[in-house]
């Protein structure tokens, strides 16, 4: 991995964090950005709902099954076990670690032999985790590690950003309303899937080139189509990509 | 552990309904209960009325609720924009300059305290459940917890109550209604395209689909997700197997 390349990524977060910018697309581009810096293969950042429970806000692909594998580690997995210690819970060989066999087995489904979790943490709060998969089996050298750490932290500084973090409900004011950006985003690749006639896992390439290609935030965007005040035409759909 | 909360909570709500269909009175007497507060409301938004309060546990929450109304601003009133807003201190300088008229006008009605949750699914607004304490402090963590599991329960009642009867005890746990699985709120999206309604009589009849056919929930918007299941209007939203 080259050093530049690093810095590139860091500059890019820095020059969205000094603009309006819209959180889960800011999350989504750090998790694409989590796959290439480290190598693995998929990357989500997961937060908690304060209700005991992690929910996946964002993912270097918008496949449902890899959304599915992100969500199943509601309560067992190394997400969980990471969010719960603050810790980093690395993974070289899911099988032969004997744990959590529920999520094992659906890891090893869609094909993944190693996982990493890395805390986004709040000072003593611990609001999150990001969770690293790989195909081949192996552990993260230091470095990585280290990398995968900043890039962690970085997620909660763009989540906390637009305000001041001083309380607990200011928190629970910015975690609640990413999560339901979440939520928003679903139903909107809903729609587009539906009207457009295209697959899930497709829309949200097609909600997110829209997106830039209008300058738009995500969120608006995504509100805007479920509300039906906006539809994109079929012309978006063969256009969209990344 | 999530399952945990959910179930005492829900406890409390059977037992406030002593076996009479639940209602969100009873979702607001559990919160009452659970956060340590004085008194609950729930405002909803409806396309007819800009707001409309259709539970206040006492007279002091009631006046409060009309004051939003009136006036337009306080904790309720950004509660309903889609954001939590919990203010543990209403005659806290930077809330008296948020809210320059509702905070002074409800510290005189004797409320020092007001949590403001959202009853909302992504782009679903229904309205917002508002607790009054007469005491200052912030929720603790536990109490913001159950807070927030009350709030999903008063959102998936009032889904639940527009098709179908109101809802009694009958052993079955009612499904959660905010952050699900994804393919849950994908589902949604696709049934309002194919309905031609808004997303929340989509997912109102995604529930109902659920409950009459004793599914969970997840598996039945996997099946509209996979178009093995179509939602097709024109004869009640009842279903037809897609190819």
């Amino acid at each position: 991995m080259a050093e530049i390349q690093l810095a590139d990524v860091f500059v890019e977060m820095a020059d969205t964090l000094v603009d309006d910018f819209d959180v889960i697309d800011f999350l989504h581009v750090l998790a694409e950005r989590c796959v290439q810096l480290l190598g693995v293969s998929a990357a989500g950042l997961l937060l908690t709902d304060q209700q005991d429970t992690l929910q996946v806000v964002a993912a270097s692909t918008e496949r449902t099954r890899l959304l599915e594998l992100f969500q199943l580690q509601t309560d067992q997995g190394p997400c969980v076990d990471c969010f719960r210690t603050g810790r980093p819970v690395s993974v070289a060989d899911l099988p032969s670690a004997g744990r959590w066999p529920r999520f094992t087995a659906a890891a090893a489904e869609v094909g993944f032999a190693a996982v990493h979790a890395l805390p986004m943490r709040l000072r003593s709060d611990i609001i999150g985790a990001l969770n690293l998969f790989d195909t081949k089996a192996g552990a993260l050298d230091e470095d990585k590690l280290r990398i995968g750490q900043a890039l962690a932290d970085v997620a909660t500084i763009g989540l906390l950003q637009q305000r001041a973090i001083r309380r607990r409900d200011t928190l629970t004011e910015q975690l609640q309303t990413a999560l339901n950006s979440r939520v928003l985003i679903e139903q909107a690749k809903g729609v587009l899937a539906e009207r457009l006639h295209l697959d899930v896992d497709k829309a949200f390439a097609v909600l997110r080139s829209d997106a830039r290609n209008h300058n738009r935030r995500l969120s608006e965007l995504a509100q805007a189509i479920v509300d039906g005040s906006l539809h994109l035409p079929p012309a978006t759909a063969s256009s969209g990509s990344g | 552990m999530n399952a945990d909360r959910r179930m005492r909570l829900w406890r409390m709500v059977i037992e406030q309904a002593q076996g009479r269909p639940f209602a969100v009175e009873h979702v607001c007497v559990a919160a009452i209960s659970a956060t340590g507060v004085d008194s609950a409301a729930v405002s909803l938004m409806l396309r007819a009325t800009p707001r409309e309060t259709i539970y206040a546990s006492d007279h002091v929450a009631s006046e409060l609720e009309e004051l939003a109304l009136t006036l337009g601003e306080g904790p309720g009133v950004d509660g309903f924009a889609g954001s939590p807003t919990l203010v543990g201190d209403l005659t806290a300088s930077h809330c008296l300059a948020r809210w320059p008229v509702y905070a002074p006008a409800a510290a005189s009605a004797g409320i020092r305290a007001v949590f403001a949750l959202p009853l909302q699914v992504g782009a679903i607004r229904l309205g917002v459940l508002d607790l009054y304490r007469a005491g200052p402090g912030d929720l603790d963590r536990e109490q913001l917890a159950d807070a927030l599991v009350l709030a999903d329960t008063a959102c998936a009642l009032l889904l639940d109550t527009v098709q179908r009867d109101p809802p009694r005890w009958d052993g079955r746990w009612p499904e959660r209604a905010g952050p699900h699985h994804p393919e849950v709120h994908q589902a949604t999206g696709m049934i309002t395209v194919q309905l031609g309604v808004t997303a929340a009589v989509a997912l109102i009849r995604l529930r109902a689909y659920a409950y009459a056919h004793d599914r969970r929930l997840r598996d039945v918007a996997g099946d509209v997700v996979a178009r093995r299941l179509r939602f097709d209007a024109g004869d009640g939203g009842e279903d037809r197997s897609g190819s």
